[in-house]
């Protein structure tokens, strides 16, 4: 029996979506205290920040949160109940019991969709929260909104080493954001029962079409978009645009496409102000930027130099054609997370989804996942039920 | 070509090493370094711009690059801070020489970059680059002191590292300073510690001043070595450090500010008598620090200039950090201006704070005021 079990799903996702609602006024007090927390701990600054704690609670509202969970599990009563189902048994997605939710050192709020659909699924929810206690904060106004959430969701701080460290073994799900030592290392440290849902680190990449490069303007446009795919979160997240192919033989080339993307990027630094990340390796950086564009000069082909991964900085890489840019992924072992495109044309999507894409979107809207999509190609809710059968 | 080549890069250099001359002895010198030169002058713009068009007419890969930015005449220019700066990593990528690498007189091995492995810096003749370095060491290291100096390398010699350009400098310096009797105490990559506090003494005991030079890594192991002994090594009077370098792949890291405190006590020394140089491979002429409280400003002779970039390359104001660009006049044979993986801040006076690579990543906010100006240098 967990917290929230004779609580109506319904009811669940209304309160989180209220709560939401409270935390995307950026006035909101305790938003702004997280904010400054935030901004301390990341060293982003405070308009990115900003950006990404209004992406984040703008996309969690009701509808969404009961469309995913129908869409998963046929329908949100399916959590409240056994309910038929057609052409199968009638069923009860009843929830999977104790759930413990590790988030990632740099992003922001990347935990929360994954505890808000355990609470969803009625499971007993541990956090283990950053130094900005973003997820404490956000649980704090839902136990506001329902203090039925008393008990069944607490965020803690804590690392491996300390000796009051919850045991990972006592969970039946776990979720963990992280490099890949540090999944192994949790992996290792569960019951064998237990549902591990890990996300590694992953890599965005992008593709300009020839058609997209049609004019000055239309360039721009594209430009625009990539340049704030590049420049949020100092390029670290698994969103960022960190590859970016362009295509040859368009009427605006692809030299020219980069420059035209040098002075967007300039432009969202402007609105998107450098935090200390970029500061700290800017250096690095501009060499990188410079030593690229020596390269180029001198014939080499960028599709043999692995990507940078620096912040503010994704090389634009001349390609005659999609299997150029799918062999350079394959070649660096670029694991993908989302793939930025200029139009629908089917050898590009074709490609984007051989390079192991999880998720096809247009340019400058890479860092903007819907909560109704999936996150790392995996299923929101599904992974936090287990399912009671009834054929009597 | 060859002729047109010969006459234009002679007229530059003479013109370079007349600058260093003039500016190296000015009127009334007589043997000590003065430090201001009210009468000097000269136009950095002019020269700087005539030598980027020498280095665009015969510095092929450098000269592609421009043409790559859409550069490809100094007219397109409006003053030294225009001239692209080729990335330091470069070096290792193409032969960036306006003449055939082969007939190089001197050719220096690059440490490398966080970009990968190191290059090579031609330089076509011995002359400018040992004319600057000895101006710059003059100013930085000998405008007070006694000379003839007894110089400590704690460095291996040429013949060792016959393509280190800090051995080669601190050769001529020695040759050019010295009192005849200088010597090496780096030797097939140990520190001759024992053989440095014998000869130390034995100075001490003439009371010959010294100038032990090194990089910030030998200093350490030789204060490891004294503490291990429990020594104090008080230098004579009048004697000085330089310090020089970082800790590249060293996998132990002081603080610069901790480092001095404690070459102070060792040695005996006032702190204005450490005095750090920065320089490069990539260069022909190194900065010295003017200023001797943590701050540590540092100057070049005015044939070097410097400015901050941010991250695409665009200049930052006075003041603000950024990644350094330098423009060495003094680089007639290769490039001029160098993006550098180095960052630190250009003040309005031209002075340089530098910021440590590993210091880098723990800055807040890029517009550094005097306070964390002094927390952030390294």
């Amino acid at each position: 029996m967990t917290a929230l079990s004779k609580v109506r799903a319904a009811e669940i996702a209304g309160a989180i979506s209220d709560a939401a609602e409270r935390w995307r006024d950026a006035d909101f007090p305790v938003r702004v205290r997280a904010t400054g927390r935030i901004t301390e701990r990341t060293g982003y600054s405070i308009p990115v920040v900003e950006y990404a704690l209004d992406r984040l609670f703008f996309a969690i509202d009701r509808a969404s949160l009961e469309a995913v969970i129908a869409g998963e599990l046929g329908d949100v009563e399916m959590l409240d109940g056994f309910c038929s189902r057609a052409g199968r048994t009638a069923a009860w997605a009843r929830p999977i019991g104790n759930v413990c939710v590790i988030s990632s050192r740099t992003t922001i709020g990347v935990a929360l969709p994954a505890v808000l659909f355990a609470l969803c699924a009625k499971c007993d929810v541990l956090v283990k929260d950053r130094e900005d206690s973003l997820i404490a904060s956000f649980l704090e106004t839902l136990r506001e909104e329902l203090p039925k959430f008393e008990g069944a969701a607490r965020a803690e701080t804590w690392s491996s080493q300390d000796e009051n460290a919850p045991a990972l073994r006592s969970f039946d799900t776990v979720v963990a954001f992280g490099q890949s030592e540090t999944l192994t290392a949790i992996r290792n440290a569960l019951s064998p029962e237990a549902r591990f849902i890990g996300f590694g680190s992953r890599a965005s990449a992008g593709y300009v079409s020839r058609e997209s490069l049609c004019g000055v303007d239309a360039a721009a446009e594209v430009a625009r978009g990539a340049a704030r795919d590049i420049v949020l979160y100092e390029t670290e997240g698994c969103l960022s645009l960190h590859v970016l192919f362009v295509e040859d033989g368009a009427a605006v080339s692809a030299a020219a496409f980069s420059r035209t993307l040098q002075d967007e990027i300039a432009r969202a630094n402007v609105e998107f102000p450098r935090g200390e990340p970029a500061l700290g390796r800017l250096a690095q950086a501009a060499q990188a930027r410079a030593l690229g564009a020596f390269q180029r000069a001198s014939g080499e082909s960028a599709l043999f130099e692995p990507p940078p991964f620096l912040p503010r900085l994704a090389h634009a890489i001349p390609v005659g054609g999609p299997g150029d840019a799918l062999e350079y992924l394959r070649r660096h072992g670029v694991a993908l997370e989302g793939f930025a495109i200029t139009d629908n044309r089917p050898d590009v999507i074709g490609m984007a989804v051989s390079a192991g894409a999880v998720r096809i979107t247009r340019f400058g809207e890479l860092q903007n996942p819907p909560l109704a999509g999936e996150h790392g190609g995996r299923p929101r809710i599904a992974e936090f039920v287990r399912w009671t059968d009834k054929t009597f | 070509m060859i002729a047109d080549y010969r006459a234009e890069a002679n007229a530059l250099d003479a013109e370079i090493q007349d600058i260093i001359e003039r500016w190296s002895t000015p009127p009334g010198y007589r043997g000590r370094w003065e430090h201001s030169h009210p009468d000097f002058k000269f136009d950095f713009n002019d020269l700087g711009l005539r030598i980027f068009e020498h280095q665009l007419r015969f510095n092929g890969p450098y000269a592609r690059f421009c043409q790559s930015l859409g550069i490809t005449s100094s007219a397109q220019l409006r003053d030294w801070q225009d001239i692209p700066p080729v990335p330091a990593a470069a070096f290792k990528e193409a032969s960036l020489a306006t003449f055939a690498p082969a007939l190089a007189a001197l050719k220096f091995e690059t440490s490398g970059t966080t970009m990968g492995s190191g290059g090579i810096h031609y330089m076509e003749n011995s002359r400018l680059y040992d004319a600057s370095l000895r101006a710059g060491f003059a100013y930085g290291l000998l405008r007070d002191g006694p000379q003839p100096l007894r110089y400590c390398m704690l460095l291996p010699n040429l013949e060792q590292k016959p393509r280190s350009s800090l051995s080669y400098m601190m050769d001529r310096v020695a040759k050019a300073f010295g009192d005849g009797n200088h010597s090496w105490y780096v030797d097939g990559g140990e520190l001759a510690a024992s053989r440095f506090i014998h000869d130390v003494r034995e100075a001490r005991k003439n009371n010959v001043a010294i100038c032990v030079a090194g990089t910030a890594f030998a200093f350490v192991s030789m204060l490891d070595e004294l503490a291990r002994e429990a020594i104090a090594l008080p230098l004579p009077s009048g004697s000085r450090i330089m310090e020089t370098g970082g800790f590249k792949g060293r996998t132990r890291v002081v603080e610069r500010p901790e480092l001095y405190t404690a070459l102070a006590d060792v040695f005996s020394l006032p702190s204005h008598h450490i005095i750090g140089e920065y320089g490069m491979t990539e260069l022909t002429t190194q900065y010295y620090d003017n200023s001797f409280d943590e701050t540590r400003h540092k100057s070049a002779p005015p044939w070097l200039a410097s400015y901050a970039v941010d991250e695409t390359g665009k200049q930052q104001p006075p003041g603000i950090v950024g990644a350094l660009v330098h423009v060495d006049l003094a680089n007639r044979s290769s490039c001029a201006a160098i993006l550098t993986e180095d960052l630190g801040a250009v003040l309005k006076d031209g002075s340089l704070v530098l910021i440590g690579r590993e210091r880098g990543a723990e800055l807040r906010g890029c517009s550094l005021d005097a306070e964390s100006l002094r927390a952030a240098v390294s």
